[in-house]
């Protein structure tokens, strides 16, 4: 616990290397991350946001779960748990150094790639894994800072990094050419994992995530972040939908207090704090997904708590329909937003029913 | 070296272009710059999957190319667990033997895991 301040994380790693210490650097800040030094060589490196060993292994299911928790159980006291994957048999030597370098220049992206942070170093500390590679700390910082430019190189905008995945409704083009792994990402980012829940959930490494991410960006595949940061970011992560009754009812609710009022509308409300602040681009983007909510709706309360404020501000939204009218889908989209009250009680009933029959059983 | 006329070899994660590891010689004495190139050839060929998916179930085995002096062979590693990592083979065009040097190259990126 030498030095807990405010600084470089790569110039306090460059301090460490250059003093031939061993132990942790720890760096706070999001996504933040540790390094893991032994004798001036990095040996590991980890960070939240991107999968460590354990995760990519299993993930893939190149091991089974159970064989990397015997391991961990075996070989933490110890610090050999990679040694004791290769030693038993699981692993080769060849996959354990490929699998630890990659997942270790991943996580050093993370945690050293914030100009500025709350860094720590612990003496003396040393990862469970035990050294497997021994990298040149210069060679990470370098390779760190040409990733953060490749980045910007490829669509200069730092918040799909770290903001909730939305694919676009539309394909930009008539014919569009993805990889295997931005496939992936499409299939499974439902507008509420971050792209490092992403990398965890397919054990994809962090950084190639975000760089499939931002080449989507840049090919118009994704719904850009709105550019209003700050108010309620980390605490809630709230799906977006794309519907204009909801649109309208936003500012109402949303201005005040963010978390409590989007949890009591269920589905619906969530998504218009966010549909709101951008009007006219959302508006050509509104699509089919309306029509899908009304379904579960549970939606009682909200008429009753904001029945004042909709009339008036219905007045906007009938232009906005007749511009959609080709598809047709507009009555179903006004009508959706009165139909699911009585379902929605409906569906009460029906649940006490059938649990009370269930009982009788 | 066991591929005859082989003057330097890396293996590059393609996604980055950054030499995991390297031995012997990269053209211009740079393996980094090499490793940048050689992502930028493996990401034209796969990115708009033009060749591999001529035909159902393909898969990018090699890329291979030629020049005056040499032969630059690519070629995929195959890991289970997720990385994008690909070969690089430097050959020296008066020493080494194409067809040699791919059935080597084969080999060394199956034991690179294997072993």
């Amino acid at each position: 616990m030498t030095t807990s301040r405010t600084a470089a994380p790569a110039s306090l790693l460059a301090r460490v290397a250059d003093e031939r210490q061993t132990g942790a650097l720890v760096v706070g800040g999001h996504p933040g991350g540790a390094v893991y030094v032994l004798e001036g060589r990095v040996i590991y490196a980890e960070s939240p946001a991107a999968p460590g060993v354990g995760e990519l292994l299993t993930a893939s299911g190149r091991l089974a779960g159970r064989t990397w928790q015997n391991a961990l159980d075996l070989g933490t006291s110890t610090a050999r748990v990679g040694r004791l994957l290769v030693d038993q048999g699981h692993l080769t030597q060849g996959e354990l150094e490929l699998c630890v370098l990659g997942a270790t220049y991943d996580a050093a992206y993370f945690a050293l790639s914030a100009p500025e942070a709350p860094t720590d170093f612990l003496p003396g500390a040393t990862h469970w894994l035990g050294p497997v590679a021994h990298i040149d700390p210069g060679a990470i910082t370098r390779e760190v800072r040409r990733r953060v430019r490749l980045l910007d190189e490829i669509f200069p905008d730092a918040r799909v990094d770290t903001a909730a995945v939305t694919p676009a409704p539309r394909a930009p083009r008539e014919r569009v050419t993805i990889t295997a792994l931005q496939w992936e990402l499409l299939v499974h980012a439902d507008g509420q994992r971050t792209p490092a829940d992403l990398a965890l959930l397919l054990g994809k490494a962090g950084y190639a995530t975000i760089q499939e991410l931002r080449r989507m960006a840049a090919l118009g595949l994704l719904e850009l972040p709105e550019a209003r940061p700050a108010e309620a970011p980390e605490l809630v992560r709230l799906p977006r939908m794309r519907g204009t009754a909801v649109d309208v009812q936003r500012p109402v609710v949303g201005s005040g207090k963010e978390p409590a009022a989007p949890m009591v509308r269920s589905g619906n409300e969530p998504a218009a704090p966010m549909v709101r602040s951008g009007n006219e681009p959302t508006v050509p983007v509104v699509s089919g997904a309306a029509p899908v909510r009304p379904g579960p709706a549970p939606p009682p309360p909200p008429p009753s708590s904001a029945p004042a404020a909709e009339p008036p501000r219905n007045a906007p939204a009938p232009p906005r329909l007749a511009r959609r009218k080709p598809g047709a889908k507009l009555p179903k989209e006004v009508a959706g937003e009165t139909p699911p009250v009585h379902p929605g009680t409906d569906e009460v009933l029906l649940k006490r029913i059938r649990t009370a029959l269930r009982a009788l059983r | 070296m066991a591929i005859p006329g082989a003057v330097g070899a890396s293996i590059v994660d393609y996604t980055t272009g950054f030499p995991v590891a390297t031995t012997g010689a990269a053209p211009n004495n740079d393996h980094e710059a090499a490793a940048a190139g050689t992502a930028d050839v493996v990401q034209a060929a796969t990115s708009r999957s033009l060749y591999v998916s001529a035909v159902p179930h393909d898969l990018l085995e090699d890329l291979i190319i030629t020049t005056a002096g040499g032969y630059h062979l690519l070629r995929p590693v195959q890991t289970d667990f997720d990385s994008r990592l690909v070969l690089y083979v430097w050959l020296d065009r008066a020493q080494g033997n194409l067809a040699v040097a791919r059935l080597r190259m084969q080999k060394l990126a199956d034991e690179l895991i294997a072993t």
